[in-house]
């Protein structure tokens, strides 16, 4: 230490500062050299994955290698960015498409991306893709059970929906409005029309203040009333969601789960929306509960004609209360139809083994369960191919290289899956 | 007094209110009763003292008229309220209710692990027939040895700690019979069958107990593994606390085969992560593979996959009702899902506010419910076949647990309300060989029968 010091403080000073700037030097041009290569082999990658011009193209091509039964050439990285380009050029034509007049609630290849990994620039070179490339109709009055694992995206695509989060792409059309680029001042007065009951109601409501105020406070701030009237109003809503005049005063921390949550529901209702996402509201509750609240929004939805997205992982009580359903597997939608053609039939061999898993309420009846074997994979680093097919009992080999399509089999009914015939005949 | 006065009164007595003045006189009683539970816990006792016999010789745990009470500033809460049930040796047994019907409660008493001085078991016997050392005169564990073929006593040098045999003074190797050992390298002791009195026994006396002979799957598998050892580190724990004399090579081959057990697909590299590279269906697995290090022979299932995705349920169902044909012991399934119970158990109980109200086995208990809330229970939950349009739904919540009546419990709730349910507490009624309800429904039947 002492030795460079000395050379420091001495008269090589000069000599030092030389030699510290050309080590500064030689670092950038590495670094710049580094990029440079790095640039010219994802222009590289480029030239590769724009080899094919088509989705026709890509479609014959991959046709002709299942019919080979030989994936030893095909390269899934690239295969998967081909892939992702053709489903981004499919978005950018159907925007241009005119919303359906009959939906309430109409997404089109939603995607809601979560950063992980940022150049220094600000470029996301990693992110978690939570909801990638949903789309779905909602009809006014009717309900919409999403069922899927956690992890699966369905919290996520339900508060995108709410533009809690600001998606990463695709539209959303709400009564005709493409509102996915709305800036939060444009949303306020979509904000009455649009409302939220979230899974625990012990952490949802704000212990400071008393069930008149939080009812209260969503009414005065939109203007549902006019002022004076705002007691009478909030005190009609209390009665219609089972909650008595005199918890007006009381505050949260007095009631049960069960109370709480319909002070919730109640909240939501209380600006008179015409969607409510249920984002799991029954789950943080007892058994007779929870039958108690289903009946609860029920005849709501009756009453006021109210459509529900209802989000659930309890396959038996999305079935109870929804007309369409739709099956999330890490962050797309693999099958989506009505109610009754999915019960009866269902499709993807990932729905099939979820209806198995169900424990029946029967101790006679002996079930042949489909066991999943392993774990959700992280929606961080997806398998390749099909998502499911780490886990999936026909697995085949075009399922670890090829993704399949989300086509229509029955009227209403959309499976993503390679059982069943990916070309029209 | 003025109506608005009296009003005022009725909704603090709704509210519970209480005093300071009150509420001071409720903690010295409290602190009186708590302080002698409490001595009596921490007594020296000889092991005569909570020896007990079984009513039943088939059965593993017997649970008689149970109290567990817990001594709060407001008042005692009557968690568990004469509980009597029965577990057969082999047999799985359910147990349901509402969130705060004491069914934890009743768990956590078996294993003495309630949280005192507030939580203690007021009075009842928990008797349990346990697999333990046998005792001789002096009350030392009697060995067994090591012989060869002919019967002759097999002896081994003593070394000391660099590896030298140890001499005596004239020169000859110190010999030491040679005990004989399991795979794992543990010393066996000869073994008699004991029945303890569990609401009786000294908390020092329950190592004995906890983790060898009754193993606990706790719910939330997050919060029960420690965050910073290794899976390996706390899964070797086990088998040092419990197989005195094995060595480090040899609890991790028990950890690692345990591990295999349970279906791990690598268990080396599970060994020696941390709980938190693991997903929620790893960790219950891991779990349930710590509770079985000890080879106990009752499991006792606390809400075991409540906070686990269905398909891994159905993941860890099949492993549970695997496991315990495999290793011949029972288990205790506590769960507020009628459809696990349906799968998994042999015979259910199903308590409402700190009691049982009815217990039957599994197919007299869904096919023929008789107690009002069991009915209710079942059909306020929609089914996959079901096509229902309204759900049965019970009214009203679970009442306060501080000071409650003695009449049913469930007398506000039910839609079948006869005159004598404004009476007293109803007793169980026999209603089949294995079938007890406590339902005033019932005994009037009977006693109809009986004219």
């Amino acid at each position: 230490m002492r030795n460079i010091l000395a050379v420091v403080s001495g008269a090589d000073t000069i000599a030092a500062a030389v030699l510290l700037v050309l080590v500064a030097a030689l670092i950038v041009a590495a670094a710049v050299l580094f990029a440079l290569v790095l640039k010219k082999r994802r222009k590289e990658q480029d030239a590769i994955v724009n080899e094919v011009s088509s989705q026709e193209e890509l479609d014959a091509r991959n046709a002709k290698i299942v019919a080979s039964g030989d994936f030893s050439e095909f390269d899934d990285e690239i295969e998967a960015k081909r892939e992702r380009i053709f489903r981004d050029r499919q978005a950018a034509a159907d925007r241009e498409l005119p919303p359906d007049p009959d939906a309430l609630l109409e997404v089109r290849h939603l995607k809601m991306y979560f950063p992980l990994k940022k150049t220094i620039g600000g470029k996301v070179t990693v992110a978690l893709r939570a909801v990638d490339d949903v789309s779905f109709k909602l009809k006014a009055g009717e309900t919409l059970g999403i069922v899927g694992e956690s992890g699966c995206g369905k919290t996520t695509m339900g508060r995108a929906v709410l533009k809690l989060y600001h998606p990463t792409g695709g539209q959303i059309f709400f009564e005709g409005q493409d509102i996915a680029n709305y800036k939060p001042k444009q949303m306020r007065p979509l904000r009455t029309k649009m409302q939220i009951i979230f899974q625990d109601p012990y952490s949802s409501l704000p212990p400071r203040s008393t069930v008149g105020g939080i009812l209260s406070e969503p009414v005065k701030v939109h203007g549902i009333v006019p002022k004076g009237e705002v007691k009478d109003y909030v005190l009609n809503i209390m009665e219609q969601c089972g909650l008595r005049d005199y918890y007006y005063e009381r505050y949260p921390h007095e009631f049960s789960g069960g109370q709480r949550q319909r002070i919730c529901i109640a909240r939501a209702l209380s600006v008179k929306p015409q969607l409510v996402i249920c984002d799991e509201p029954v789950s943080a509750l007892d058994v007779s509960i929870q039958a108690q609240i289903i009946n609860l929004l029920r005849s709501l939805q009756q009453q006021l004609g109210l459509t529900y997205m209802f989000i659930s992982h309890d396959l038996s009580v999305v079935k109870h209360i929804s007309d369409k359903i739709g099956v999330m597997y890490l962050g797309s939608m693999v099958e989506f139809g009505d109610k009754k053609s999915i019960f009866s039939n269902p499709m993807h061999p990932y729905t099939q083994a979820l209806f198995s898993a169900v424990p029946n309420p029967n101790p006679d009846v002996k079930m042949d369960r489909i066991v999943l074997s392993g774990d959700i994979p992280s929606p961080a680093n997806p398998p390749t191919g099909c998502k499911f097919n780490t886990r999936c009992p026909h697995a085949m080999e075009i399922c670890k290289h090829i993704a399949p399509k989300y086509r229509e089999y029955e009227p209403g009914h959309f499976v993503a899956c390679h059982c069943y015939p990916q070309e029209d005949e | 007094m003025s109506t608005e006065a009296k009003d005022v009164k009725q909704a603090k007595k709704e509210r519970h209110y209480l005093t300071g003045k009150e509420i001071r006189a409720i903690v010295k009683q409290n602190n009186k009763i708590t302080r002698a539970l409490e001595k009596k816990k921490k007594r020296k006792a000889k092991e005569s003292e909570f020896l007990t016999e079984l009513r039943d010789p088939s059965n593993i745990l017997e649970v008689e008229d149970l109290h567990t009470y817990f001594f709060t500033d407001q008042g005692i809460v009557k968690a568990v309220n004469g509980v009597s049930f029965d577990i057969p040796q082999g047999a799985t047994v359910g147990v349901v209710g509402e969130s705060g019907c004491g069914k934890s409660v009743t768990s956590m008493s078996i294993m003495q692990l309630l949280q005192g001085p507030y939580g203690q078991i007021y009075s009842g016997s928990i008797r349990f027939k346990s697999y333990d050392f046998k005792l001789d005169e002096k009350g030392k564990p009697i060995p067994v040895w090591e012989e060869d073929a002919e019967g002759n006593p097999v002896y081994d040098e003593v070394k000391d700690r660099k590896g030298n045999v140890k001499r005596d003074k004239q020169g000859n190797p110190v010999l030491e019979r040679r005990q004989k050992r399991d795979e794992y390298g543990t010393k066996q002791f000869e073994m008699e069958e004991k029945t303890f009195d569990i609401a009786q026994m000294p908390i020092k006396e329950m190592h004995r107990l906890r983790g060898r002979q009754i193993a606990m799957i706790f719910q939330e598998p997050m919060t029960s593994l420690n965050p910073v050892f290794t899976i390996g580190n706390q899964l070797d724990e086990v088998t040092f606390l419990h197989f005195p004399g094995s060595s480090k090579a040899d609890a991790k081959r028990r950890s690692i085969d345990m591990l295999n057990l349970v279906g791990i697909a690598m268990p080396e590299r599970v060994y020696k992560s941390y709980p938190h590279e693991l997903s929620g269906g790893m960790r219950q697995r891991v779990m349930i593979s710590m509770a079985l290090a000890g080879n106990p022979r009752l499991i006792i299932a606390d809400e075991p996959t409540t906070a686990l995705d269905v398909t891994i349920q159905a993941q860890i169902l099949d492993l549970l009702r695997d496991l315990k044909s495999r290793i011949n012991g029972s288990i205790l399934l506590i769960t507020h899902d009628l459809g696990i119970i349906a799968e998994m158990a042999d015979y259910v109980v199903v308590m409402y506010a700190g009691r049982i109200i009815e217990r039957g086995t599994a197919s007299e208990i869904f096919h023929h419910p008789m107690h009002p809330y069991t009915i209710g229970l079942q059909k306020s939950k929609p089914t996959m076949d079901s096509e229902a349009d309204s759900l049965f739904n019970i009214p009203g919540n679970v009442p306060n647990p501080i000071d409650m009546p003695n009449y049913c419990y469930f007398r506000e709730r039910c839609s079948h309300c006869i005159k004598r349910c404004f009476g007293d507490y109803p007793p169980m009624v026999q209603v089949s060989d294995t079938h007890w309800v406590a339902c005033h429904l019932y005994d009037e039947k009977k006693e109809e029968e009986k004219q």
